[in-house]
């Protein structure tokens, strides 16, 4: 009765790790889930009851901190070896749901990688549509820039300059989001557990 | 004021030192499978026992798959005598090349600041 309960109460906690493990494959979260309880069930050291397991599984962390522990350091360590663009948006993006942090870094990435794509942008276009591309003085404090279906009225300011304008700012602002993506999500690994952390043994 | 002083000032650090010691952490669970293959509960005993290290037990398995991704540690499942399947740990080539230069690395850094902070033992300023 007491080993039942006390698996019961094992389960509870590895159900509760596995709703914070999400953006991992099913894989993935099988190996974390089977991993947690072979290392409870070695800890209570064949004395499986309620309370040795509830000893081992405060040693663990709580299912929060455990499951983003993993989620944090699986998807960092995918993205150090895919540094490419689409590997630290891919980590950016599977970190979205895991913290205020990452749903943070997404949101920062999403506006960086669009206001270069927008740049990029008019600097392709600008050759197709020349007299539609353009930064547009329309007022003394008041300035239009893109591709407009319908120019606003008043100066071209940069003429066919918006297209090395547009590149270098565009590749500039799509390098430093790629670069703040990297630096944020090893931050996250290399951020101190806020339950108890490294510490020398009392 | 003093105290509030005082326990800012632990904080801070507890925090460096917490910092120091999970910069560490990658090397000592590298050296944990010098001599042979461990699972997770084996080696934070080891670090307990042999380098006075007490890690969150939560955090070691993160910090294994990491080591395996990057192809220092390897992992099998194995069916022990307790029951239940373990997963074990050991060294790869590289993994035991990478722990070489990290013990190498250590060392120097920590005898240049021995030396730096030789005069500060019994300076009572």
């Amino acid at each position: 009765m007491s080993r039942d309960a006390a698996m019961a109460h094992l389960e509870t906690y590895l159900a509760q790790v596995r709703r914070n493990l999400k953006g991992l494959s099913e894989a993935e979260i099988r190996e974390v889930l089977l991993e947690l309880r072979a290392h409870v069930l070695d800890r209570v050291e064949g004395h499986l009851t309620p309370r040795t397991v509830e000893t081992a599984l405060a040693a663990l962390g709580s299912p929060r901190e455990v499951g983003r522990a993993n989620v944090t350091e699986r998807v960092a360590a995918v993205m150090e070896k895919d540094r490419s663009f689409f590997g630290v948006l891919a980590a950016v993006v599977r970190l979205a749901g895991l913290s205020l942090a990452g749903f943070f870094l997404f949101l920062v990435s999403l506006t960086g990688y669009g206001v270069a794509a927008s740049f990029l942008g008019v600097a392709v276009l600008k050759p197709f549509r020349p007299g539609h591309v353009g930064l547009w003085r329309t007022a003394p404090d008041t300035y239009s820039m893109g591709a407009l279906s319908h120019p606003a009225e008043g100066q071209e300011l940069l003429g066919w300059w918006i297209i090395p304008v547009g590149l270098v700012l565009g590749l500039a602002i799509g390098y430093l989001t790629w670069r703040f993506g990297r630096f944020c999500i090893r931050a996250m690994v290399r951020r101190p557990a806020r339950e108890p952390g490294v510490s020398p043994a009392v | 004021m003093d105290t509030k002083r005082t326990a800012a000032t632990e904080d801070e650090l507890g925090k460096w030192e917490t910092q120091l010691r999970k910069g560490g952490l990658g090397l000592a669970v590298l050296a944990t499978l010098w001599t042979g293959r461990l699972y997770g509960l084996e080696m934070l005993r080891r670090l307990e026992a042999d380098a006075g290290l007490s890690v969150p037990e939560g955090t070691i398995y993160p910090l294994l798959n990491r080591l395996k991704s990057e192809g220092f540690v390897t992992s099998e499942w194995v069916e022990a005598d307790a029951g239940h399947p373990r997963k074990y740990y050991s060294l790869t080539e590289r993994g035991r090349v990478r722990v070489r230069e990290m013990a190498g690395a250590w060392k120097g850094f920590a005898r240049g600041l021995e030396r730096l902070l030789a005069p500060l033992e019994g300076d009572p300023r």
